[in-house]
Parts: structure tokens; C-alpha cells; sequence
């Protein structure tokens, strides 16, 4: 039986200092095959991998590559072992192109060591084509999408000829043609005896591409099965440890009360042509639509971030003019943003300083800041997220997704904020993070908060909206009554629209 | 237990290195040097950490937004003879004198501060600029050394009541002050904040180009009185006495831990900072270490202690 596995980790254990990341996990992937690896954020997926990359060193187990003992020493090891990750963050140079990035540190080279130009593009433009996409291959790749930058990750790990390929959320930041396209690279992949770890929070995806699946929770694994043995039921049970019974609060039945937002013809070409909708106090407004649709700029242009060329915005019955982030937040709306990292958190201060910092202006108002009361205040805010006060003398740089995201959140909530506009909320966040900001969000709706949910995964925009708006082309292309649409409908709406009649 | 955990708090935190080799430098110099401890020469030290120390504190604020101000120097050199001028000796036109330094050093804050948020003009090319402006116009005002001040201005730069001299006390003072505004004020959450993060602090509805100006201002208002404090110890103006400056307090505030990248550091680590500078340069003339070989050792030191600083803990959680 071991002769059939490319990789076994056995027994591994990793210590941090305060926290017991792994605790003698045993890990086994077949060649050829996909094995995926779930858990909750913390419960010590990337740190195996990273273990597996040669990131980090085990504190004791061993580690055997097609059936010999190794030690990865450091990813330069792990990848002349055959050994290729691809993270989360984006790993590239910002400023250089497509095709120099996936050939960085192995350029071709001729005499003298001159960089041959013409190679490195074909090769490039051959790699990316195998991925059924087309990228502009001399723009500095800050100028790309994150989906296109991903699929530039992609490239560069089928570069190197690995023969274990890790995979770490990579479709988080993929539209759903893209993710076909992915599964169809894998699938291939795994015809040419790649094995290929997974690592997602999106069940449904390995359901469909993964023929193995391990669960970790606390630093231990639960259980390893085949995924046709598996539900999604269980899996989650496995990885929260609790009954699943409602993942998605109940809706509410009251009738909307006041308006809360309106807008009036927001255009931003060629993103946003002419949107008109409102949204009252207590509603939960979801959101979606391909990308490219105007959903996500549709969060920008309302906060003020990236202000509407045209139309009209009423917050509260009042017009508000959209020019920036300070004026909306003075008129009472939140924004949360689809990167906590770079949007949402000031890394380096520590997260009461971050739930602080809008209200410095207003609640906490004062030239001295009265440490005493923002300490309580925070600690009220963070209560209601349930976020243990515990971190909040931490950097925010140090702590997990799901506790930056509900750190984001208790910022707003401590500005009494009545509008709140939340941007992929629950996005590389581990599912029990992710059942307790949805039933957050219900609260708050139910003491009459308006939310406005823009979001590209279809189960939250179908389970937690009381109306939702699909987006096409800039404009709302339909609209249903929350519960009614199947995902098959807003795709539907999403792609083809509604025929004017 | 408590002395486990106290020692962790501290080896966290960002100034601790600075303390560090101020602890060890002093050791060694009381080690090797009789002359040290006497009084009037750790007066000395003091008395020469005033100087730079002002216009550092001024530096620690506009590098904690992620910014720089390499005109402090001619901005001193230009209150020098400006002040000094102005007041030729008489004792009427101290207050005078006085007063328009300061504004001019506001003024100077104002311009640097406004170029770099409304017109984007990222802020090391600005107060280059500036730099070259004001110590031009400096040298236009008096090619060489003149102006003299007032017998009391004179005074304020070597009165001392008993052994601890009055700048040294003033300058005390001063730091407490600057150190309350950035740790407990709302501008000086919004400055680490804004250093920390510009967009983050933006999209959370902070006025970053405020806080930013408020920064330059703070500067160029440290380095009016520095110059001011000069002119007392000199006596006479002198349109390249500042010449120098502008670096020496950079590399205090990064000795003392500050990061050149923003949002992290303190005035605590540059009180050290500029402590060590000044330890330093008395360390080597105690033992009659020539000028030159001083300025190699300083550049060696704060080379060395920057890579201490920007060693990565990895410590992720999760």
C-alpha cells in the first residue's frame, strides 16, 4: 500500500511560542490524485504545508517522498524535490510582467548570460494557453486582476515540473469560468501523475474535483476519507465540532420600515451604468453578479472610495455626496472591504487600536484620548462580534482571517453605523467564523441595521438575503425575493440577463 | 514569574535594542575612562544631546507618517542668522526675534507639508528642495558668520541651576510633552496610524493629509527652536551652523528604533538615540579618537544597529 504514495507525513508536531500548531498529524497523498485538506482557520492546514514546502521545520515525525526518508531544509529544497506551493498571497513582483515572473530565477539564458527575451515569452504565452486564458503578458502584473494574477501563480508552479503541487484557496479570488478552467488544468494534471493537495473552504468544489479529503481541527487530524463516502454535513461537523443545523439564520418577516439608502442612476463607465435601488433599515440587500458586473464597484462608488461620475446617492433620506470615504462615514454608513489586509487593518497596530480608530472622530471624541472608556467601549464592540478580548492587545498583523474579519466588523459597530456595506464578507474565513458573522448580520438587521451584501458566492447570497440583485454589465439586471432563486437562476440572470419586453 | 514576563514585554518592544547599546556604551566608557563620570562632563553630554534632541523630536513625527524632512538643517542655519540679525545685540528684540523664527520655522513646515499633500510631491524630493532653498538663502543673507544676540539670549544656553543645566531641563520638558501628544492624544493614534497605514487610515474616515501637515509643521516648528537654541550657544549667526543636522537626527530617530517606514517607534527610542550619538562622540574624545574616524564609527554603528531592528520575527497565529 505505501508503494502507491508519492508523499507520507507521519506523526508530524510544530510548536509556536503559546500555541501547539500541530500535534502529531499524519498526512498521505496517492500520486495522481487530489487530496483535499480542510479545517478551520488555525487548525493547522498551512502550517503542514508550509512544513511540506520547507517553510518551516517540524519539531519531531519524518516526512517520506516516494518512499525515502527525507528533510525538506528550505523551499529552494523543496522545490528541487519536486515540491511546489502556491499561497495565498500573491507571490509576485509587482512591477515586472507576466512572463518574468513566471520565469523568475530560472530565466533563459544564452552566452555570456544575456536574458533570451523571445524565449521567455513563448514559453510564457504556451504555459498560460494551457490554462484556456489570455493575459496581457507585458503589463507589470499590478496592473492585473487578482484573478489573473493567480492564474500567473498557476503558470509559474507548472514551470517547475512538480510532482506534488499544494494549493492553497486557489479560487478564492477566481470568477466561476476561471474555476472551470482551473478544475480542468487539475483533472489533466492528475492524468500526468501529479499528485495534487487542495486546500479550500469551498465544499463544493471538492466535492467535485477531490478524490480524497482529510479533516483537521485543533492542530489534530479528525479523520481522513474518500470523498465519496463524505457529505458536506459531516465534513463540517468534523471540522466544528457541532451539529449544522442552521448555518443560515432565518430571515426576518417584518416588514421594511424606513429607507436607509437609495441610489439614483449611479454610473462610473464603464464599471457602473446608471444603478437605481433602496434598500430599507432591517433589510438585507445581497448583491451579485459576475465579475466585471459592477458588484463590487458598485461598494466603492456608494462608501466614496471611488465616487460615482454620475447620479444620485440618498443615505437616510438625505442626499450625500459620495466624494469620499470621510463624508459617507459621516453620514452614517460603513464600508467593509473585500481586503482586511490592505483595506481593512493597519497590520501593525494592534486590534484595539484598529476597532478605535473611525471613532477617535466621533463617540471617543476628545484631544486626549480617554484610554479608560475606549477600552470599554472596545471591549463592548468586540463582545458583539464575539471576538475574545484577549486579542485585542495583539498586532492585528498576527491574527487569524476570521478574527481580522470580525475585528473590521466591530470598528463599524462601534460607530453605530446603521448602513453597513459589506464586501465578500466571509471570504478565506474557516466555517465557524463564518456561521457566527452571518448570524451576526441577522441580528443587527433585526435591530435595524440596513445591510448591504455584495458577494460572488451564490449559498450566503441565496441563504442570508431578503432580496437579491443580480448584476450585469453595470446595470441590476433582476430581482428576487429572498429564498426564491436557485443558484441556477441568478446564473442565469448573471449571465443572460433579463429580456426587456 | 512577573520578572519572566517582564523581561518578555521588554524584549518586544521596539526601543529595547537602543537602551541596549546606550547601557553598554556607558559601561564600557566608565570602564575605560576616569573622566566620564565627572560632573561637568556628563553635563556636557547632556548639554550637547540638547541640540540635536529638539530637532529630532520634530524628525520622530514626520518619520512616523512615513514621511522625511531633510530641511531641518538649513531651516537652523537660517533662524541662526536670522534671529541674530534681527536682534544685533539688543535686548528689546529678543521677544521679536524670537517670535518670527518660530513662525518661520511654522511656515517652512507649512510649505514642506502642503507640497507633499496637495501636489503629491513624494517628501524626500521636496525638502531636498527646500534644503538647497533655505540654506541658499541663508548664505544670500550672510556669506560668512555675523549677527550677534543678547546678553540674556546668551545666557539661556549656559545658565544651570546647580549641576543640571536650564536647556537640559527645558529640553526635558519638551519631551514629555512631545511624548504625551503621540501616546495619548487622538492626532497621535492618527499619526501611527496614518504612518501604519495611509489607506487603511483614509478609508476608516481619517483626514491623512492633515495628519500628515500637522507632522511638518511640528518639524519645522523643532527645528526653528533648535536654531534658536544654537544661536544662544554660539552666540553669533552662522548660515552653515545647521549644516548636518538634517542627517544626524534621521539616524537618531532609526537608532532609537523608529521605522524610515512609518507607523512604528517612539520618541522614548530617540531620546536614546540621540543619547548614544552623543555618548559616542564623547566616548572617542575621550580617548582622542580623531573627527574623521568618529563619523566612520558612526556610520558603522548605525549600520548595525538598523539590522538589528529589521530582523523578521515569524510568529504567525492560525
Amino acid at each position: 500500500m505505501s508503494e502507491n504514495f508519492v508523499l507520507e507525513m507521519r506523526s508530524i508536531t510544530k510548536r509556536f511560542p503559546g500555541v501547539l500548531a500541530l500535534d502529531g498529524v499524519d498526512f498521505h497523498c496517492q500520486k495522481g490524485s487530489v487530496h483535499a485538506l480542510v479545517g478551520e482557520n488555525g487548525a493547522g492546514k498551512s502550517t503542514l504545508m508550509k512544513i511540506l514546502a520547507g517553510a518551516y521545520q517540524p519539531d519531531s515525525g519524518e516526512i517520506i517522498l516516494r518512499g525515502e526518508k527525507v528533510e525538506i531544509r528550505d523551499p529552494r529544497n523543496a522545490l528541487h524535490l519536486g515540491i511546489s506551493i502556491i499561497y495565498q498571497e500573491s507571490n509576485l513582483v509587482p512591477y515586472l510582467d507576466a512572463a518574468q515572473n513566471i520565469f523568475l530565477g530560472k530565466e533563459p539564458k544564452g552566452r555570456f548570460g544575456r536574458l533570451k527575451s523571445e524565449e521567455i515569452y513563448k514559453q510564457a504565452t504556451e504555459l498560460v494557453s494551457r490554462l484556456g486564458v489570455s493575459i496581457h503578458l507585458k503589463r507589470p502584473v499590478h496592473l492585473l486582476s487578482v484573478a489573473h494574477r493567480q492564474i500567473i501563480e498557476i503558470a509559474k508552479s507548472l514551470s517547475y515540473d512538480a510532482q506534488i503541487l499544494v494549493m492553497d484557496e486557489p479560487t478564492s479570488s477566481l470568477p466561476s469560468k476561471e474555476v472551470e478552467r482551473l478544475f480542468a488544468m487539475v483533472r489533466s494534471l492528475k492524468a500526468h501523475g501529479v499528485a495534487i493537495i487542495y486546500i479550500s473552504h469551498r465544499l463544493d468544489e471538492i466535492f467535485e474535483i477531490a478524490d480524497m479529503v482529510t479533516v483537521l481541527k485543533d492542530g489534530k487530524k479528525v479523520a481522513s476519507l474518500n470523498v465519496k463516502e463524505a457529505t458536506k454535513t459531516n465534513l463540517i461537523e468534523m471540522m466544528v465540532g457541532r451539529p449544522l443545523s442552521d448555518a443560515f439564520p432565518s430571515r426576518s418577516s417584518q416588514p421594511v420600515r424606513k429607507e436607509a439608502l437609495r441610489t439614483v442612476d449611479l454610473t462610473r463607465k464603464p464599471f457602473l451604468d446608471g444603478v437605481s435601488f433602496a434598500l430599507g433599515c432591517g433589510e438585507i440587500v445581497g448583491v451579485t453578479g459576475l465579475d466585471g458586473s459592477g458588484r463590487r464597484e458598485l461598494g466603492r462608488a456608494v462608501s466614496g472610495d471611488d465616487p460615482p461620475e454620475r447620479g444620485e446617492v440618498y443615505l437616510f433620506g438625505k442626499r450625500v455626496s459620495c466624494k469620499s470615504p470621510r463624508k459617507t462615514i459621516r453620514a452614517g454608513l460603513a464600508f467593509m472591504s473585500d481586503d482586511r489586509k490592505s483595506e481593512g487593518l493597519i497590520m501593525g497596530l494592534s486590534l484595539l487600536e484598529n476597532i478605535s480608530l473611525p471613532s477617535l472622530g466621533f463617540r471617543l471624541r476628545g484631544f486626549v484620548i480617554n484610554r479608560v472608556r475606549e477600552k470599554k467601549e472596545v471591549a463592548k464592540a468586540a463582545e458583539s462580534v464575539r471576538l475574545d478580548c484577549g486579542f485585542l492587545k495583539r498586532e492585528a498583523q498576527y491574527l487569524s482571517g476570521g478574527t481580522q474579519q470580525k475585528g473590521v466588523l466591530a470598528k463599524w459597530l462601534l460607530m453605530d453605523a446603521k448602513l453597513i456595506v459589506l464586501d465578500e464578507p466571509t471570504r478565506g474565513i474557516d466555517v465557524g467564523t463564518k456561521v457566527e458573522i452571518y448570524h451576526l448580520m441577522r441580528e443587527l438587521a433585526n435591530r435595524g441595521t440596513a445591510i448591504l451584501m455584495l458577494s460572488s458566492e451564490l449559498p450566503e447570497i441565496i441563504g442570508m438575503s431578503d432580496r437579491v440583485l443580480v448584476m450585469r454589465k453595470g446595470r441590476i439586471a433582476r430581482e428576487f425575493k429572498g429564498g426564491e432563486p436557485t443558484e441556477k437562476d441568478i446564473l442565469t440572470a448573471a449571465m443572460m440577463g433579463v429580456r426587456e419586453t | 514569574m512577573s520578572l519572566f514576563k517582564f523581561l518578555r514585554e521588554v524584549s518586544a518592544k521596539r526601543t529595547t535594542p537602543a537602551w541596549i547599546i546606550l547601557m553598554i556604551l556607558v559601561v564600557f566608557v566608565i570602564a575605560t575612562s576616569p573622566f566620564f563620570l565627572q560632573a561637568d562632563n556628563i553635563g556636557n553630554v547632556l548639554r550637547q544631546s540638547v541640540a540635536l534632541g529638539i530637532v529630532s523630536i520634530g524628525q520622530t513625527y514626520v518619520i512616523l507618517i512615513a514621511g522625511i524632512d531633510l530641511s531641518v538643517g538649513s531651516t537652523i542655519s537660517l533662524v541662526s542668522v536670522l534671529s541674530t540679525g534681527m536682534m544685533a545685540g539688543r535686548t528689546e528684540m529678543i521677544l521679536p526675534a524670537v517670535a518670527m523664527s518660530l513662525v518661520l520655522g511654522l511656515v517652512i513646515g507649512l510649505i514642506n507639508g502642503l507640497i507633499v499633500t496637495k501636489l503629491k510631491v513624494p517628501d524626500f524630493l521636496v525638502t531636498l528642495g527646500m534644503m538647497f532653498m533655505i540654506g541658499g538663502a541663508a548664505l544670500a543673507y550672510t556669506p560668512k558668520p555675523a549677527g550677534l544676540v543678547a546678553k540674556p539670549f546668551a545666557t539661556i544656553a549656559r545658565a544651570s541651576w546647580g549641576p543640571l543645566p536650564f536647556s537640559v531641563i527645558g529640553f526635558a520638558l519638551l519631551v514629555v510633552v512631545a511624548i504625551l501628544i503621540l501616546n495619548k492624544t487622538t492626532l497621535g493614534r492618527y499619526i501611527y496610524a496614518v504612518g501604519g497605514d495611509a489607506e487603511v487610515a483614509r478609508l476608516s474616515g481619517i483626514q491623512v493629509g492633515q495628519t500628515k501637515l500637522l507632522a511638518y509643521l511640528i518639524c519645522g516648528f523643532t527645528s526653528a527652536l533648535t536654531g534658536l537654541f544654537v544661536a544662544s550657544r554660539t552666540t553669533i549667526g552662522d548660515p552653515t551652523v545647521g549644516s548636518g543636522f538634517e542627517l544626524a537626527s534621521i539616524a537618531a530617530v532609526v537608532i532609537g528604533g523608529t521605522s524610515l517606514f512609518g507607523g512604528r517607534g517612539g520618541l522614548s527610542g530617540t531620546i536614546v538615540g540621540v543619547l548614544i550619538m552623543s555618548v559616542l562622540a564623547n566616548v572617542l574624545n575621550l580617548h582622542s579618537v580623531g573627527g574623521y574616524t568618529q563619523l566612520m564609527i558612526r556610520g558603522i554603528i548605525i549600520i548595525l544597529v538598523v539590522s538589528l531592528y529589521e530582523r523578521k520575527r515569524a510568529l504567525v497565529v492560525g
